[in-house]
């Protein structure tokens, strides 16, 4: 179980300056979501470290008009799209938790675990 | 003071066309102007946060821009306005309404209220011995009904630095009442015109939060919060919270992300309470937070190939 992998989908699916969110339980829920900025892909938890909630206020809307920051809808925190860092909300100076990630074949593949323990790394 | 609560909660958005769309799909209806009513004309408006026009939000995050509430009459508007001008400024706006400041800074007006008088008969169950019944050959639930439409706004929660000092506000320049609490949280507020349980509740949280937590409108029944909730889904909007029945205020409630900065609640069936109602005090548990929740699922259906757990493998 520990080294099962879970591809989430094509890593060209995420634009630049854009980002993408994968639900692989199908519930309708995200966990999980990728950006693109300066042509470096990122992968964070869809997990606000203010409440452990999700973030996006629609799916892939993770990111605020200008694409410069990663903005939870819950209560309003934003972060830096490529450090997770909170610089802004309930939760300043805390950061994202980033998911370890591998492109293979075009796709974005992740351990399972990496998405599914509920401890920060 | 005789508020009978909200008329509009008037935003500020980083992409417009994006918080009009969610306010379309939520079920409001596009008046023109930023302006998304329900079916009483209670409305939220929406402007691009650098509008010049809009008022100043009580912090940088928050987005909530100004809080208008409906009063009976004219008569109301001036009582309010010698109350506040008493320690401080109010301003008489072009449209008849007036505008001031709570105690966390967040924006207030007040006017004579813009409610429609409704006439639509809410969600009614068909319950054995029950005298209130639906009509004989009428469903209860039309998989293909057109949007759902909210009916009037209901309820705004704030974030605020000090719980007691805004429920002092509320309570004793505007004529509030507590129907009840949280303790160590905040009060859930009615204003003297309605009888619902709340239009105001205060969470007692640390100043740079002051905001907004959740504002939402009342929809028919619990169907329609469901229905109007799972096609919402559908559409790729995020749950956070729901669907479930809270225990103070017993209405049903699904709460999601929105663009605008706090999320946004259908709720329906709110108790309603007058005078003679006696304020509970609970202590903030999830326990005391619903009766019962749920949660979202794919369609499903029993049948060959099911699953030994069924639904829930």
């Amino acid at each position: 179980m520990g080294n099962a992998t879970l591809r989430l989908g094509r890593a060209d699916d995420v634009p630049e300056g854009g980002a993408h969110g994968y639900d692989p339980s199908g519930d309708g829920q995200d966990i999980v979501f990728a950006l693109r900025r300066h042509g470096v892909l990122h992968l964070w938890r869809d997990r606000c470290p203010h409440a452990g909630t999700p973030m996006a206020w629609r799916r892939h809307a993770y990111l605020n008009a200008a694409g410069d920051r990663i903005v939870c809808a819950a209560h309003g925190a934003q972060f830096e799209p490529d450090t997770g860092l909170c610089v802004s909300g309930p939760c300043l100076g805390e950061r994202l938790q980033p998911v370890a990630f591998a492109i293979d074949g075009g796709e974005i593949v992740t351990a399972t675990t990496n998405i599914t323990k509920e401890t920060s790394s | 003071m005789n508020i009978v609560g909200l008329d509009a909660l008037v935003f500020g958005v980083d992409d417009l066309g994006a918080a009009a769309q969610y306010l379309r799909d939520y079920g409001l209806v596009d008046a023109g102007g930023g302006r998304f009513e329900a079916l009483d004309g209670t409305a939220v408006v929406i402007a691009p946060e650098n509008d010049a026009s809009l008022p100043k939000p009580p912090t940088p995050g928050c987005r909530l821009r100004k809080t208008l509430m409906g009063v009976a009459d004219a008569a109301a508007v001036e009582a309010i306005a010698a109350e506040l001008g008493k320690d401080r400024e109010v301003r008489h706006l072009p449209d008849g309404s007036i505008e001031s400041v709570d105690e966390d800074g967040f924006v207030i007006g007040f006017q004579v209220t813009v409610r429609r008088p409704l006439e639509r008969v809410g969600e009614v169950s068909n319950a054995p011995g029950s005298p209130i019944q639906r009509a004989v050959n009428s469903n209860g639930v039309d998989a293909h009904a057109p949007q759902i439409r909210p009916r009037g706004l209901s309820h705004v929660v704030y974030f605020v630095a000090d719980a007691v000092k805004a429920e002092a506000f509320y309570v004793g320049r505007l004529g509030f009442r507590c129907t009840d609490r949280f303790v160590g949280v905040g009060p859930f507020l009615q204003p003297s015109g309605t009888l619902d349980h709340h239009t105001h509740f205060f969470i007692g949280a640390p100043a740079f939060m002051t905001g907004v937590e959740h504002f939402t409108f009342h929809f028919a029944g619990p169907t329609e919060v469901m229905q109007n909730g799972s096609r919402f889904v559908v559409k790729g909007y995020q749950a956070f919270w729901g669907p479930g029945r809270h225990e103070l205020g017993s209405n049903w409630f699904w709460y999601f992300n929105s663009p605008f900065g706090c999320h946004m609640e259908m709720d329906a069936d709110m108790d309603l309470h007058d005078k003679h109602w006696q304020p509970r005090a609970l202590p903030l548990e999830a326990d005391n937070s619903q009766v019962f929740l749920l949660r979202h699922r794919a369609k499903w259906m029993p049948g060959p190939g099911t699953p030994h757990d069924g639904d829930y493998a």
